[in-house]
């Protein structure tokens, strides 16, 4: 090990510990580390800026930033609470008919949609539904914050670490769509079905109190339908951009960025309004992420730990696709999985590259997806989604403990990863 | 002119008292607020009608305008006097810690003294007080009628 790899593997480290014991804020350890590189000539300017490997990705920066502003004026329309409130009342206010209703929509929407953005669009509806059928709605928070989770895995743009796996892997919106959508949509049927019995005790309810529920008007909730019809002709038009990027040759981040630039310019939001939601915090952590990682890259660190990897599973595909799924799922438990990612990227990049294009090769990067985007939901701070649900119910006088949702989480993560593993034995090494 | 004489007799609630009867005495009158005090008479805190409202609305309704917009107003009136039913004052106060200092000038002090005061904790009246007594309070409409009289009605 050379003395390059040796301080860029001890700045990175620390950075990550600081990360995961949340010592000090993840953005300044991000930074932190990220200056600390550049000062120790652990990479340069000229990398971390504009290198393609070892560099910011700024296509993910710039996705994420579009996505932000077209879904920070959806949130404006009041579209969102019009779905949920027409679901509970086509539910007619049953209780396992509305939790079924509502995990379908928050894993719909966060497909499409942030997950933390689609859980906070979520939640005040399942407390005014709750509070009215006179329900406990911590089952139908945590239900829909697994589905948010379980959504956001189906789709390029649902959660950040996809968005990282496709930019580094050159991987489209519709390789996604092809490989992971298909297993997600027979994970939510499957669920569906666990709900019922995972919160068994939760749908008893005074049939009475229905009719508090079929009160609501869910058209009121539609504040600016000029604003909505504006809003859902841009998305569409970003969606097919999206199904559409790779035969045009346009990176995913320039579709969105037009997207957000088009409903900016035809809609009377305001600029302020408009960049109200974006997380510019969550921006900067990725950069300052992949400026570390990406002096890993340079200082030769990540090929080892790749050479490593490899000749650790033994030359053995679908040990080493499994071993990855496992270990994303358990890491991604316990630890942000956005640095987790933005880490094995470039590792299983290397990998994949050294054992050649083929499905089994190819399916590396499906398992880290799953591993890395299912696992979060096994702890209550797995996921950025979690940790906002958590916080909302606590707010509204109705905590949610640690254990609580990991005894539920835990579940349905086990669950997932029960199915995806002989998902991916059986589409890419039994039928491949 | 002086605090103290601006100030004008107004109704105290104590901690411990029915939250149900502050409510109605704000709305009674339709004052902006009233003055609370603790077992020795001694003002803590005021209660605008607004933290009223903040207890009686859920939280997620006042965060969303388009839930907002949903809630029906049906059975409105009851729902107000369930939730406030068997509250003390106290409950209807938020934590001591997020309060703001109690708005409080001394008789002494000058109108835009009591403005400032006012302005500065977003408080709809101002108690007028030297040492432990209460000479009554300040609202802002009686204020900015003081404030505005020199420049007469506009036509």
């Amino acid at each position: 090990m050379t003395i390059a790899q040796f301080l860029s593997v001890g700045v990175f480290v620390g950075a990550y510990i600081l990360i995961a014991t949340e010592r000090v804020h993840r953005v300044a350890a991000a930074l932190g580390g990220a200056a600390l590189m550049l000062a120790l000539r652990l990479t340069d300017g000229e990398t971390a800026f504009h290198s393609l490997d070892a560099g910011v990705d700024w296509n993910v920066v710039f996705l994420l930033l579009g996505m932000m502003i077209i879904v920070g004026v959806i949130k404006q329309t009041g579209l969102f609470e019009y779905l949920a409130i027409a679901a509970a009342k086509r539910a007619r206010g049953k209780p396992y008919a509305v939790l079924a209703m509502f995990v379908v929509i928050t894993a719909t929407a966060s497909a499409a949609l942030d997950n933390v953005t689609t859980v906070l669009l979520i939640a005040p509806v399942t407390f005014l539904v709750c509070d009215r059928l006179g329900l406990n709605p911590i089952p139908f928070l945590i239900a829909e914050v697994l589905a948010s989770n379980i959504g956001g895995t189906a789709t390029l743009i649902g959660d950040p670490p996809n968005i990282i796996i496709a930019s580094r892997a050159g991987l489209s919106f519709n390789d996604f769509l092809l490989h992971l959508a298909p297993f997600i949509v027979v994970l939510m049927i499957a669920f569906v079905v666990v709900c019922r019995w995972l919160f068994r005790d939760s749908f008893q309810y005074h049939e009475d109190r229905v009719a508090e529920v079929m009160a609501l008007s869910e058209r009121e909730a539609i504040r600016n339908r000029t604003l909505l019809v504006q809003s859902l002709i841009v998305l569409g038009l970003v969606l097919i951009g999206f199904v559409l990027h790779s035969a045009l040759h346009v990176e995913p981040s320039v579709v969105a960025l037009l997207g957000a630039g088009l409903l900016v310019l035809i809609s009377k939001v305001t600029t302020e309004d408009a960049i109200a939601d974006v997380e510019w915090e969550t921006l900067v952590f990725f950069m300052g992420l992949f400026v570390m990682v990406g002096a890993l890259v340079k200082t030769g660190v990540i090929d080892e730990v790749s050479h490593a990897l490899a000749s650790a599973a033994g030359g053995d595909p679908l040990l080493a696709v499994m071993a990855l799924l496992v270990v994303s799922a358990l890491l991604s438990a316990i630890v942000d999985n956005i640095p987790y990612v933005a880490t094995m990227a470039p590792i299983v990049g290397e990998i994949v590259a050294a054992q050649g294009d083929s499905p089994q090769s190819q399916s590396m990067w499906w398992a880290l997806a799953l591993g890395a985007d299912l696992g979060g939901n096994a702890t209550a701070v797995g996921a950025s989604a979690n940790v906002v649900v958590l916080g909302l119910a606590a707010r509204n006088g109705t905590p949610i403990s640690f254990w609580k949702f990991t005894r539920y989480g835990a579940i349905v993560a086990g669950l997932s990863i029960l199915l995806a593993a002989p998902y991916l034995w059986l589409r890419y090494f039994l039928l491949a | 002119m002086r605090a103290r004489d601006l100030a004008e007799d107004y109704p105290l609630v104590a901690l411990t008292d029915d939250a149900l009867t502050a409510a109605q005495l704000i709305a009674g009158q339709r004052r902006p607020g009233v003055v609370v005090v603790d077992a020795d008479g001694k003002p803590v805190t005021v209660l605008p009608g607004s933290q009223v409202l903040r207890f009686l609305i859920p939280a997620y309704v006042q965060e969303d305008p388009s839930l907002a917009r949903v809630f029906d107003e049906r059975g409105g009136a009851e729902a107000c006097v369930n939730k406030l039913a068997g509250r003390t004052v106290k409950e209807l106060l938020p934590p001591k810690e997020k309060r703001y200092e109690i708005p409080m000038v001394s008789g002494d002090a000058t109108v835009i003294e009591c403005a400032a005061t006012m302005a500065r904790l977003h408080s709809p009246l101002v108690i007028v007080s030297d040492k432990d007594t209460i000479h009554g309070v300040v609202t802002t409409s009686h204020l900015l009628e003081v404030l505005l009289a020199p420049a007469g009605p506009q036509t």
